[in-house]
């Protein structure tokens, strides 16, 4: 819909670099399930290095924004979907530093640990396709929903994760608190991925 | 679609000889609505007592729940689909047995449940996905 009332080249620009910045994503949360899966904690430095990558495309992507694409008052809310989806890399940042330096975890623990990387990497691919919907004519409303299940998904596991640490015994603060934020952080990527999906819709409406 | 692609993996078990009030608590504390029982011995089989169970056989007939155990009420034995069967296949028997979840099994094994809302999500997540190839 966009692309044919603001189908313009740079338009066309923003639109390539912001899926580019979603697929960098996808890859970022792919690399950290299968440093989970395999417990290779070399495996996750990937995370950091496609970070960095999508925080460049993000530069490029408000540079060419406030150069001139979009009208005025979509800016704002196409830049603030922009910057979540770069929050959700950041938090995923977070979780493979966490993880990296975590001991060994218990077998139950980190099988529901790859399960809820295994979703994050869903959303990851249902946020391109909900962003596609937006421009093609989509149902938008269909794909914010299949976000909104999965992250009930992590939601309900999350609690039960966090019943598991309270009875696991920790050797030292550290231990504890490393242990703590990994789950922590691996958890709350679903909900910055369902702020995004949710601002799609706002974009949605602005340009009816 | 399979079902072992949508079943939950999470079983809470709970022993034949437990109160109803035990089981009560636990569903309370991990927020849903069965159990499985365990088998007594090598010659028993899985049972599961729900909030169904609870409510008609226990609740609604003024049952002791500390002094009734759960194999009083529970039902048996489960209603199983193997794991590589096709979801429609699960609906089917759900709608012949009038049951809201399905157990998911390979052998004696149970690997997981499938329930009436995992059947929604699925669906609806496939549905998102049409026509985008993941």
């Amino acid at each position: 819909m966009l692309k044919k009332v603001f189908g313009g080249n740079i338009e066309q620009k923003v639109i390539d670099s912001i899926k580019k910045h979603m697929q960098i994503l996808y890859s970022a949360s792919e690399c950290f399930k299968k440093g989970l899966q395999e417990w290779d904690k070399d495996q996750m430095h990937c995370v950091a290095d496609l970070e960095r990558e999508g925080d460049s495309v993000r530069r490029e992507i408000i540079s060419m924004i406030y150069e001139g694409a979009f009208l005025p008052y979509l800016r704002t809310n196409i830049c603030r979907f922009v910057e979540i989806v770069d929050e959700a890399f950041d938090v995923l940042k977070d979780t493979a530093y966490e993880f990296e330096n975590l001991e060994p975890m218990d077998e139950d623990i980190r099988e529901d640990c790859i399960q809820i990387a295994d979703i994050n990497q869903q959303m990851c691919d249902m946020l391109i396709i909900a962003f596609d919907a937006l421009f093609n004519k989509g149902d938008l409303r269909e794909k914010t929903l299949a976000i909104r299940i999965y992250e009930k998904k992590v939601d309900d596991m999350k609690f039960d994760l966090i019943g598991k640490l309270r009875n696991k015994e920790v050797k030292n603060f550290w231990e504890g608190r490393t242990l703590s934020d990994s789950i922590s952080y691996l958890t709350h990527i679903s909900d910055v991925i369902e702020d995004a999906s949710d601002y799609l819709h706002i974009i949605n409406l602005s340009m009816r | 679609m399979k079902v072992d692609e949508i079943m939950t993996k999470k079983l809470e078990i709970i022993s034949a000889d437990a109160s109803i009030y035990d089981a009560i608590e636990r569903m309370i504390d991990k927020r849903i609505r069965s159990l499985l029982v365990k088998p007594k011995d090598e010659h028993d089989v899985y049972g599961v007592i729900t909030v169904r169970d609870i409510v008609y056989k226990a609740l609604g007939k003024n049952l002791d729940l500390n002094k009734t155990k759960v194999a009083e009420i529970m039902s048996k034995p489960l209603v199983c689909v193997d794991k590589g069967m096709d979801v429609e296949h699960a609906i089917n028997l759900m709608t012949k047995f009038n049951i809201t979840r399905v157990f998911i099994s390979e052998g004696k094994e149970i690997l997981g449940i499938i329930s009436l809302l995992d059947f929604m999500s699925a669906a609806l997540i496939k549905r998102a996905r049409e026509g985008h190839g993941a």
